[in-house]
C-alpha cells in the first residue's frame, strides 16, 4: 500500500500480462500435450525427433514456470534484478516458442496459431519489461 | 470476490479459444466453401462463395478487437452477469465452429451461428459499457 507521497511503481498492465500468461500457458501446454500424443499415434515420426520434441517440451514447461515466477515477483516487488532475470530466461522461452511455432517435425496448423498468440504475449511482456526496469532503477536511488 | 478473480481467466481463454477456431477457419476454409457449391462448380462460383465466408470472417475479427479491449481495459471485469453471459456465448460459438470445421458444414450456417453468438456478446457489452459510462459522469 502506498503511505504518504509514496509512489507504487509496479505496472499494472505488466502484472496482468503474467496473470493472463499463466493461465494461457496452463492451456497452450495441455493442449501441446494432447497434440504430441495425436502425432506420435498418426504421423510416421522418427524416434529421435520425437524425443528431442518431447524433452524440448518438458524444457519449456520449467523455462516458462520459472520466467512467470521471477517477472510478477519482480514487478510486485520492484526488483530490477528480478525482472531481469525474467527477461534474460525470456530469449530462451521465446526461441522455444518458435521452435515449437517453425522447426518442429510435424507443425499443426492449431500449434502454428497457439505459438504465435504466445509470441504476441512476450513481445508485450518484454516492451512492459524494460519499461518497468527503467523505472524501478531510475528511482530506486532518490534521496 | 471469487466470481471476478474465476470469471476473468475463464472469460480470457474462452476469448482465446474462439478466436483460434476463427483463424483456423480463415486458414482452412477450403473444404466448406466447396461443401455449400454444387458438385460441379465454376471458378466464379468459388470465388464468390469464398469472398462470403472471408467477409463474414473478418466481421468477426472486427467484432473481436472491441471485445478484446472491452476486456483489457477492466470495465467488464464488475459485471458478474456479463462476464458469465460472454463467457457462455464464446464457449457455445467455439464448439459449434469447431464442428463447422470438422464436420464441413456449409457457409451459411456460419452466419447463424455468428448472428446468434457474436452479435449478441458485443452488443451486450457495448451497452453496459454506455450505461457505466453514462452513470459514472
Amino acid at each position: 500500500m502506498a503511505v504518504g507521497s509514496q509512489l507504487i511503481r509496479s505496472s499494472t498492465p505488466l502484472q496482468v500480462l503474467f496473470y493472463l500468461n499463466s493461465w494461457y500457458f496452463a492451456a497452450f501446454y495441455l493442449a501441446e500435450v494432447l497434440m504430441f500424443i495425436y502425432k506420435g499415434n498418426s504421423l510416421p515420426y522418427p524416434s529421435d525427433n520425437l524425443v528431442l520434441d518431447v524433452v524440448l517440451l518438458v524444457l519449456f514447461l520449467g523455462l516458462e514456470m520459472l520466467r512467470i515466477f521471477y517477472g510478477w515477483k519482480g514487478n510486485l516487488c520492484e526488483s530490477s534484478l528480478a525482472s531481469c532475470a525474467a527477461l534474460l530466461v525470456l530469449l530462451p522461452c521465446a526461441a522455444l516458442a518458435v521452435y515449437f511455432l517453425l522447426l518442429q517435425t510435424y507443425v499443426l496448423r492449431l500449434e502454428f496459431i497457439l505459438g504465435a498468440v504466445l509470441l504476441c504475449f512476450y513481445g508485450r511482456e518484454l516492451l512492459l519489461g524494460l519499461l518497468s526496469i527503467y523505472t524501478f532503477s531510475r528511482f530506486s536511488f532518490s534521496p | 470476490m471469487s466470481a471476478v478473480s474465476s470469471l476473468v481467466p475463464a472469460r480470457f481463454l474462452t476469448i482465446i479459444a474462439h478466436l483460434v477456431i476463427v483463424i483456423t477457419i480463415f486458414w482452412s476454409r477450403d473444404h466448406n466453401v466447396k461443401a455449400c457449391l454444387p458438385l460441379e462448380f465454376t471458378q466464379e462460383q468459388y470465388d464468390n462463395e469464398d469472398r462470403k465466408l472471408v467477409v463474414a470472417l473478418a466481421v468477426t475479427l472486427g467484432l473481436f478487437a472491441i471485445e478484446l479491449v472491452g476486456f483489457f481495459s477492466g470495465v467488464s471485469m464488475f459485471n458478474s452477469s456479463q462476464g458469465l453471459l460472454s463467457l457462455a456465448v464464446h464457449c457455445g460459438a467455439s464448439v459449434s465452429l469447431s464442428f463447422f470445421v470438422f464436420e464441413e458444414w456449409e457457409c451459411w450456417t456460419y452466419w447463424v451461428i455468428f448472428a446468434i453468438c457474436r452479435f449478441v456478446c458485443t452488443h451486450v457489452s457495448a451497452s453496459r459499457k454506455q450505461r457505466d459510462r453514462t452513470s459514472n459522469q
